[in-house]
């Protein structure tokens, strides 16, 4: 007498954006063993992106990427509120912090990244933003303050002195590289987000590296940057990721900024994958292990592991694309960008109105733009075909770029 | 008894297929589409952020807001990613001399 066949069971551990994709496109594509997903948030996946925008600015709530509902209705197992402290390959078991442990046959790991905390920088006064419940504390500070610091002029640090600004608070940016964003968009692109945080009300300091951090006694924190310091009753921490890769690390996965996977996703061990922020992938298209934090992306993670852990072997091959919101401007990009690389311009720096594209020999590396979204749209679908492009096409506005693809009847493989 | 509330906006000779564009509609601004010469209208709003769609990208069927990157079938107005998202559609209708009429239902 046979035993009835147990259901396959797939365990997700961590509760972002790439894990509520996974999920559900297992779903989609007829997935119907066990589904659960472990995560050390105490509410189902939710939007990041507005954390630092609409949220803070009190025009949204929290975001679930799934409607709790869902959850039930696809009989996917929600393990909240604790987080996975142990793995172990062998035994294909994951162990939670309340040392409960759930078996699995196929492991999804998208456990993200925390902010990377400065030593010695903490306290009252002192926040850092990742999750809800950093961004609910942040949004009742900022209401109370009067003064916002942000130490970092990267994404997080230029959106929250935005919202700060829209709030009617003070705002100072903190930043000891010469520009904003300067990492992500180089000095020249950097220099146009610094004058459109100044021409706000931004107290834009750049090129200062803090010296020092000092409670307050009536609350709040000083700074000291330079001969000037800077008495703020909130300080906003952005100063960069750190991977969470600890319990893969621990379990013998290999993990060098990141847990490392291939195209499709899989780790070394049959059976285990990761995605999102956390994985270093390795992309043919680049030659090289890459780790990004984009959300368009961690989505686009989510689905493709999906197809891969029901069998299907399909290479990730998506364009990464991000977006920022600050004041009344987007910034938009698609590609790897590269901020040392030489840019071509086409619109103007001057009206902040420009795209900047970089080239790899004749083909689009990456685009970066300032209010132009269609051009990243553009571009994102250029990069995933056959175009050629040339820099004077680029400068050129009157060429519509899609006219980069070449037509059948001039592409020499066509006619060959 | 429905009040005719067709407002004529342009002419399909100004919208090729597989093209889109903007009209204002009785103070609402509308997305009219082409599609294999099926001309069909939505708010020009996406769900997400009501950021404008004619600044977008149509690909055969698939809308794309370049906002955020939404899609949508713009055959049907539904959402593509995220599944659940769904446009706002209005009458359209195209006339013997090409010219295409909106309705934009009651304000």
């Amino acid at each position: 007498m046979s035993r009835p066949q147990r259901k396959p069971r797939i365990v997700a551990v961590g509760g972002g954006v790439a894990s509520a994709a996974a999920l559900a496109e297992l779903r989609k594509e007829g997935f119907d063993g066990d589904l659960t997903l472990v995560s050390a948030e105490d509410t189902v996946p939710y939007e990041r992106p507005p954390l630092s925008k609409e949220f803070l600015l009190g025009r949204s709530g929290s975001v679930p990427v799934k409607d709790p509902a869902w959850y039930e209705q696809q009989s996917v197992e929600l393990l909240l509120g604790l987080p996975a402290t142990r793995l172990d390959l062998a035994a294909r078991t994951v162990t939670r912090s309340d040392g409960s442990v759930i078996g699995y046959d196929q492991l999804l790991l998208a456990t993200g990244v925390r902010p990377r905390l400065l030593p010695g920088v903490d306290g009252d006064g002192v926040c850092y933003l990742r999750t809800v419940q950093d961004a609910t504390e942040l949004r009742d500070r900022i209401g109370a303050a009067g003064h916002v610091a942000v130490l970092g002029g990267g994404f997080i640090g230029c959106e929250v002195a935005s919202a700060a600004i829209q709030l009617g608070k003070r705002a100072t940016i903190l930043e000891a590289l010469p520009t904003l964003l300067h990492r992500a968009l180089g000095s020249d692109l950097g220099e146009v987000v610094a004058g459109i945080h100044r021409d706000a009300g931004v107290d834009v300091r750049t090129g200062q590296p803090v010296t020092g951090l000092t409670p307050r006694p009536g609350g709040g924190v000083q700074v000291t940057v330079g001969d000037d310091p800077v008495d703020a009753d909130v300080l906003v921490v952005g100063v960069g990721t750190v991977p969470n890769q600890e319990l893969a690390q621990q379990a013998g996965l290999s993990v060098e900024n990141g847990i490392e996977v291939d195209e499709y996703f899989a780790t070394a061990v049959p059976g285990v994958w990761a995605v999102g922020d956390v994985v270093a992938q390795y992309l043919p298209r680049y030659g090289r292990r890459v780790r990004v934090e984009h959300h368009d992306t961690a989505l686009r993670h989510g689905r493709a592991v999906a197809r891969n852990m029901l069998g299907r072997r399909e290479p990730f091959a998506d364009v990464h694309w991000f977006w920022s919101d600050q004041f009344e401007h987007t910034i938009s990009s698609a590609g790897l960008t590269d901020a040392t690389a030489p840019l071509i311009i086409r619109g103007s720096l001057e009206q902040r109105s420009f795209s900047a594209f970089s080239l790899d020999g004749d083909q689009l590396r990456s685009v970066i733009s300032l209010n132009r979204p269609k051009d990243v749209l553009d571009v994102r679908k250029l990069i995933a075909r056959d175009h050629r492009a040339t820099a004077d096409q680029l400068r050129d506005e009157s060429l519509p770029l899609k006219r980069l693809v070449p037509s059948p009847a001039t592409d020499p493989r066509v006619s060959a | 008894m429905q009040t005719a509330r067709w407002r004529e906006t342009i002419n399909l000779d100004d919208l090729w297929e597989g093209e889109m564009t903007a009209v204002t509609v009785d103070g609402e601004v509308v997305l009219l589409v082409n599609l294999d010469g099926t001309v069909l209208a939505y708010s020009n709003r996406c769900p997400h952020q009501a950021s404008a769609l004619d600044e977008g990208d149509l690909d055969g069927e698939t809308l794309t807001c370049a906002k955020h990157l939404w899609e949508f079938n713009a055959a049907t107005g539904c959402g593509i990613n995220p599944d659940d998202a769904q446009l706002t559609r209005f009458g359209c209708q195209v006339g013997g001399d090409g010219t295409i009429y909106v309705d934009i239902g009651p304000r």
